[in-house]
């Protein structure tokens, strides 16, 4: 699709002050906001209070990608020897210094985002927003100390995204961190407690553990990524077992956290003290940790990945009646409509498939239906066969239905699966024991007499650049004998999928 | 005493990708009689001397370039010894071997006959098998497939001292790591071994006859992937040509020619001609029941891997159908089996929209048309977006230390149908098979667009195209 042909702007009713007031400078609210304003000229104003670009630009997707890269040439380099290379064994990595690094990819990702929307002549406002409980006005309270402005628009977008939590039930948790203080971390700590089994949890232990810190795992269950397809739970938690993370499984909680190395800190059990965002944690730091049943452990780092919860308590909801659900996220339908009529929402803060692209085709597809031409009144995303990556060591891709889905919603005498599982080429110079280690599994789930393919789940190497093009043929409804009619690639890992029996 | 004749309904000349698939269907899935001749290894080109050894050699010439990234990552690597390459060749020789044995045992399952010796054809439904041991072995066939394969092409006729190199099979029997080494040619294999020898530290010079080389493939990825082979520092020789080779002593060899700079000589340990290949087809008896064969020599056959006599089949890289890849050999075995022996009347391979991965570094794919290839054929009516953009994996890296991505999709008619897609860069070998099944199935540019993004990969930058 491209953006229409160049025609004059229409004028702004007196009344307001904007034709479009996006809240907050993501993934999902930078691009609702450039695509009304570059293809429609609507009058924008983008209202941030924290760094352009939200989570994924600084405390998330790229971030965590650049650690995981750097994670994966550190287990290339422990593959070396059994290619011929002599490498030794405890290669140190100056990780502040890949940290400066790091950061300076960050902020040239976010001021591209500050480019991109000046170049687009998006009014860009930093302080933060909140309802004022009267029709189509939104009042921030500016960051600068200058006091606070009125904006009034036809449509509103609320698109503040979420924020890691801590628990509210473990007595001095707050000397953890959560994935956001992951990315402040300057000195690797030796040891670290990881409290979470969802993907964050996934990704950083697998990477904390891939660069040489001794990583625990806390798990309520017997196997993390429980809302993943059994063959990828069963798979990778004995994965990740088999490459030194230690996995506590069926863990109660633990009771409270204890601060070793300045325990003069502590003041009736509760720290005075802990770490900001944007501190780095102390290289000294040292903890002990108190399970509920009783057991101990020391580290010297915890890591709470429990979850998630939306952006939205300096919001004022309750006073122009935006509907939230009964996790806290705003309640939105189809078409991204709030209960509200000219107040819509996207991306994280509607707890919907969490995940930067999701957040920017619904934005782009909101502009189009709020001010695009008449044949896309009606656009929205389809949430449906939506395809995401877990960055876990090896990655995991998935889109469509689990296997449990699938049985549940077509009857187990509808589907036919089939599943494959070796270790890719590169482990065939490794040793037999070894080799076992490093799975590449693939489980495609096909229903119907014409085996329509509604499941695909593929861990393995590679996995993470195999996934795209396979979701654009699920998204055509492919079935398996379109899978097969693809002749192979050879020697990839890839070709196993259109090659299953 | 000479053998007995044996009989059998289908005599599969070849135990290399082609011939053992489909004398494997024929015989373990639809119970006819299958006699399997090989002259040299299980596995033929792909197993022993192809495929397999080179992507298990690519692959440590990735460990490679990731020990030379990851200074830039924060790792200190200061003390690694050289590759060790004679190590690496036994770890690589054992793998192949295992998968000998693997071949051997799969057609065991299958019931199907293995005899190891070279076949002569004596009429169309009889072929004579020399053995190891000399003794001539009668065989009696209803249906014959031909899938000998090719073998590479040697200049010697041409020029002076071109003994002294070896060849892409030569290239998988060399002992220890060439200082420097000198590369003829200018198709995918002369372009990947150039990479690997470069990464794993061998200086490495590449004589191409033209300004770019892999001239069969888009315009973008001759253009970026030779730019990207000069960055590297690898010596591309253009516009090239070699007078004689000289033997100067203690395996040194000295290589006369000419290039874009004028006329030079450069003394070198190895010499690796990668100028073409051949059909393995002398002493075949081809002429004895009137095949017909291209002006090269390759075997002509229809869609369905008829030959011009009607109970004689052939298939692989000794066809005139292009695509001398393992998949399409095995793909078109296993139809031509289907179709033979599984009732399967049409069965046949479509020799069209074949995706294909140069294990260049970077990586290559390539599926359907170039962009010259789809305006001749369709003209006005096509629309070509492109992508060049840095990986993610660079971010970390000084300017001068970054490679290339660069996707092209080509597109025909008003619903704008994908008819070539052309991607390189890091992880598009296994990128491009789930495009190519979408690309099969008739996939538009709105097909492409329509499916969400996965961040943050490369990939998705071919679904959010403008």
């Amino acid at each position: 699709m491209a953006p229409p042909p160049t025609s004059a702007p229409k004028p702004t009713p007196p009344s307001y002050t904007h034709d479009y007031i996006v809240i907050g400078g993501g993934s999902g609210g930078s691009s609702a906001a450039r695509r009304a304003s570059s293809w429609y000229h609507s009058k924008t104003v983008l209202i941030e209070n924290g760094p352009s670009g939200g989570c994924c630009v600084n405390v998330g997707c790229v971030p965590k990608r650049i650690t995981f890269n750097a994670a994966l040439i550190r287990e290339m380099l422990n593959h070396g020897k059994n290619y011929g290379y002599d490498i030794p064994d405890g290669i140190s990595m100056d990780f502040k210094h890949f940290k400066s690094l790091r950061d300076k990819a960050v902020e040239r990702n976010s001021k591209a985002y500050d480019r991109n929307w000046e170049r687009e002549g998006i009014e860009v406002v930093r302080g933060t927003a909140r309802f004022t409980g009267r029709e189509k006005e939104v009042e921030v309270v500016m960051e600068d100390g200058s006091g606070r402005r009125l904006f009034r628009a036809r449509h509103i977008l609320i698109a503040t995204g979420g924020y890691p939590v801590m628990p509210s039930d473990v007595l001095a948790a707050k000397h953890g961190i959560t994935s956001d203080g992951f990315f402040d971390i300057e000195v690797l700590p030796r040891t670290i407690a990881v409290v979470g089994a969802g993907y964050i949890a996934v990704e950083m232990a697998g990477i904390l553990n891939a660069l040489g810190v001794v990583v625990h795992m806390f798990i309520r269950g017997k196997t993390f990524l429980r809302k993943f397809d059994p063959m990828v739970q069963d798979t990778l938690t004995k994965r990740y077992e088999d490459i030194g993370v230690i996995i506590h499984k069926d863990f109660a909680g633990f009771e409270k956290v204890e601060r070793l190395d300045t325990p003069e800190m502590e003041e009736g059990g509760v720290s005075a003290k802990h770490e900001s965002r944007g501190t780095p944690p102390s290289p000294s730091k040292r903890l002990r940790l108190k399970a509920k049943n009783g057991e101990t452990f020391d580290v010297d780092e915890i890591l709470w990945a429990i979850g998630r919860v939306p952006e939205v308590k300096d919001l004022d909801l309750v006073s122009i009646g935006v509907k939230t659900t009964k996790t806290g996220h705003i309640a939105v339908d189809e078409f991204q409509n709030t209960s509200v009529n000219g107040i819509y929402a996207i991306g994280d803060v509607t707890g919907q498939y969490e995940l930067t692209p999701v957040a920017i085709a619904a934005g782009r597809k909101l502009g189009n239906r709020l001010f695009g031409p008449p044949e896309l009144k009606s656009d929205k995303l389809e949430y449906a066969n939506i395809p995401t990556v877990v960055f876990s060591h090896p990655p995991v891709g998935t889109i469509g239905l689990t296997e449990p889905e699938a049985e549940e919603k077509y009857g187990k005498e509808k589907l036919k699966v089939y599943h494959t599982k070796f270790p890719a080429m590169f482990y065939d110079v490794f040793s037999a024991e070894d080799k076992v280690k490093h799975p590449t599994e693939f489980k495609i789930i096909c229903a119907g007499p014409e085996e329509k393919v509604v499941g695909l789940h593929i861990l393995g190497d590679g996995v993470d650049e195999m996934l795209q093009g396979l979701g654009v043929a699920m998204k055509m409804g492919a079935t398996k004998k379109d899978f097969d009619s693809c002749v192979a690639i050879h020697p990839t890992s890839a070709e196993e999928i259109v090659t299953m029996k | 005493m000479a053998p007995i004749p044996k009989e059998c309904d289908y005599l599969v000349i070849g135990g290399g990708s082609g011939g053992l698939a489909s004398g494997r269907r024929a015989s373990g899935m639809y119970g006819k009689k299958v006699i399997a001749i090989e002259s040299k290894r299980l596995g033929g080109t792909c197993v022993n001397v192809g495929c397999v050894p080179k992507k298990v050699t690519w692959n440590a010439a990735a460990i490679a370039e990731s020990i030379h990234d990851s200074k830039a990552y924060g790792f200190s690597v200061e003390h690694t010894a050289p590759f060790n390459w004679s190590y690496f060749k036994q770890k690589r020789d054992a793998y192949v071997k295992r998968l000998n044995g693997i071949y051997e045992k799969n057609l065991q399952n299958d019931k199907v006959e293995y005899i190891h010796g070279r076949a002569s054809i004596k009429s169309k439904h009889e072929v004579e098998v020399t053995l190891d041991n000399g003794d001539k072995q009668l065989i009696k066939a209803t249906n014959i497939l031909i899938a000998v394969g090719g073998h590479p092409t040697k200049p010697e006729d041409k020029i002076e001292g071109a003994s002294l190199g070896t060849d892409s099979d030569g290239f998988f029997d060399i002992e220890t790591q060439p200082k420097k080494v000198a590369i003829i040619g200018a198709g995918y294999i002369a372009v990947e071994f150039a990479g690997m020898f470069h990464a794993l530290g061998t200086e490495t010079h590449l004589f191409i006859r033209h300004e770019t080389f892999l001239r069969t493939f888009d315009p973008m990825v001759q253009e970026k992937v030779v730019a990207e082979y000069e960055r590297q520092g690898i010596i591309i020789h253009k516009n090239s040509s070699q007078s004689k080779v000289v033997d100067l002593g203690d395996g040194v060899k000295q290589i006369h020619y000419k290039d874009s700079k004028g006329e030079g000589t450069l003394d070198i340990d190895s010499i690796i001609w990668a100028i073409g290949r051949s059909p393995e087809t002398e002493g075949l008896g081809l002429e004895k029941i009137g095949i017909k064969t291209d002006e090269k020599g390759h075997i002509i056959v229809d869609k369905y891997q008829n030959t011009n006599v009607d109970n004689v089949f052939a298939l692989g890289d000794v066809v005139n159908q292009g695509f001398e890849l393992t998949p399409v050999a095995i793909a078109a075995g296993r139809r031509l089996s289907d179709r033979l022996f599984g009732g399967k009347k049409d069965a046949h391979l479509e020799y069209e929209n074949i995706p294909s991965v140069v294990f260049a570094h970077p990586e290559v794919g390539s599926i359907g048309l170039t962009e010259p290839a789809a305006r001749k054929k369709y003209g006005d009516s096509i629309k070509v977006y492109q992508a060049s953009f840095t990986a993610m994996y660079y971010a970390m890296m000084e300017q001068e230390d970054k490679g290339p991505t660069a996707y092209k999709i080509v597109c025909e008619g008003p619903n704008e149908r994908v008819v070539g897609l052309h991607i390189l860069g890091i992880g598009s070998a296994e990128m491009l098979q789930g495009f190519g099944v979408a690309i099969k199935m008739g996939a538009t540019k709105a097909d492409f667009d329509k499916c969400v993004a996965i961040h943050p990969t490369s990939a998705e930058e071919l679904v959010t195209m403008k």
